[in-house]
C-alpha cells in the first residue's frame, strides 16, 4: 500500500458512505448523503448544504460520464471538508457528460474559506483524479458494501 | 510528442483533477510525454516550469476559469477547451493535437 493510498483511506468515512440505497431523483441522494455528513459533523445545516448544492448544479452537468456524478457544495455551513458517496441500487437521471444517469455520487463538501485544512481538501483532490481512472469506476458501480466503496477508491 | 498544460474549474475541488487524471491517461496510451499543473482551491500544484514550457510541443488549457500566468503560453501551440471536454474526450482531445502539431 502507498502513502497515497494510507492518507486517502483518511479522507474517507464509514459513516457518510451508502451502498444499494434506493433513491428516486437527485434530491433523494442529495438529502441521505447531507444528512449522514450532518450525523457524522461535517456540516450544520442540511438545507443550506444542499441549497450550495444545488447552485453548482445549476451551473453544468456533474455528472462525469460512465454513470458516476460528483456534485459538490461550498458552503459556510460546511465545518469539516468530507465527501460521501451513494452507490445506488438503480441508476437515476443526472445530467451528464455522456448522457448516462448516475448510479455512483460522489459529493464533496467544503468550506467556504480556503483557511481550512490543506492537506484534508489535496486528499479530496486526490480522490477526484481517482474517479478519473477507469479500472476505480468499473470497482466502484459493483461495489456491494462499504468495504468495496473503500477498496474501490483505494486501489493500486 | 511533449504536451504540457493546466487544468483549472470553477469551484477548484473535483473536475480540475479529474480533467488532469483523463488528459495524463490519454496522452500516455498515445505515448506521449506530459504534465499538467492544476490550478484549484489549493492553489498551484505539478507546477510548469518554463523548460516544461519550452520543450513542450503542444499546450493544453482544459480551464473554466482564468488562470494564472497564461501568458507563459505566448507563442506555443496551444489549443484552450472547457474541463467537460477534457474529461468527456480526452482521447479525442490527444488526437487533435497530434494534428495540429503535425506529430
Amino acid at each position: 500500500m502507498t502513502l497515497d493510498t494510507t492518507s486517502l483511506i483518511e479522507a474517507l468515512d464509514r459513516g457518510t458512505i451508502v451502498t444499494d440505497f434506493h433513491a428516486t431523483d437527485k434530491e433523494s441522494v442529495f438529502r441521505e448523503l447531507s444528512g449522514r455528513l450532518q450525523e457524522c459533523g461535517y456540516i450544520e445545516s442540511v438545507d443550506a448544504f444542499i441549497e450550495a448544492i444545488k447552485e453548482r448544479e445549476t451551473e453544468g452537468a456533474t455528472g462525469i460520464g460512465e454513470h458516476v456524478a460528483i456534485p459538490h457544495g461550498r458552503s459556510d455551513t460546511v465545518k469539516k471538508n468530507g465527501i460521501a458517496i451513494a452507490i445506488l441500487h438503480d441508476e437515476i437521471a443526472w445530467e451528464s457528460l455522456d448522457n448516462t444517469g448516475a448510479k455512483v455520487v460522489v459529493l464533496f463538501a467544503v468550506g467556504a474559506d480556503d483557511a481550512g485544512s490543506k492537506r484534508h481538501l489535496q486528499l479530496l483532490s486526490m480522490l477526484a483524479r481517482r474517479l478519473g481512472k477507469e479500472a476505480v469506476v468499473a470497482s466502484l458501480l459493483k461495489a456491494k458494501s462499504v468495504d468495496d466503496v473503500i477498496a474501490a477508491l483505494t486501489q493500486d | 510528442m511533449k504536451i504540457v498544460g493546466i487544468t483549472a474549474c470553477t469551484v477548484g475541488i473535483a473536475h480540475t483533477y479529474l480533467a488532469q487524471q483523463k488528459l495524463e491517461d490519454a496522452a500516455k496510451a498515445a505515448g506521449d510525454e506530459v504534465k499538467i499543473e492544476t490550478q484549484g482551491t489549493i492553489g498551484i500544484e505539478n507546477e510548469l516550469t518554463q523548460e516544461d514550457i519550452d520543450s513542450a510541443d503542444m499546450i493544453i488549457l482544459a480551464i473554466d476559469v482564468r488562470i494564472a500566468g497564461e501568458e507563459r503560453f505566448n507563442g506555443k501551440k496551444k489549443i484552450k477547451v472547457s474541463t467537460e471536454t477534457a474529461i468527456k474526450s480526452p482521447n479525442k482531445l490527444i488526437a487533435k493535437m497530434h494534428e495540429i502539431a503535425g506529430k
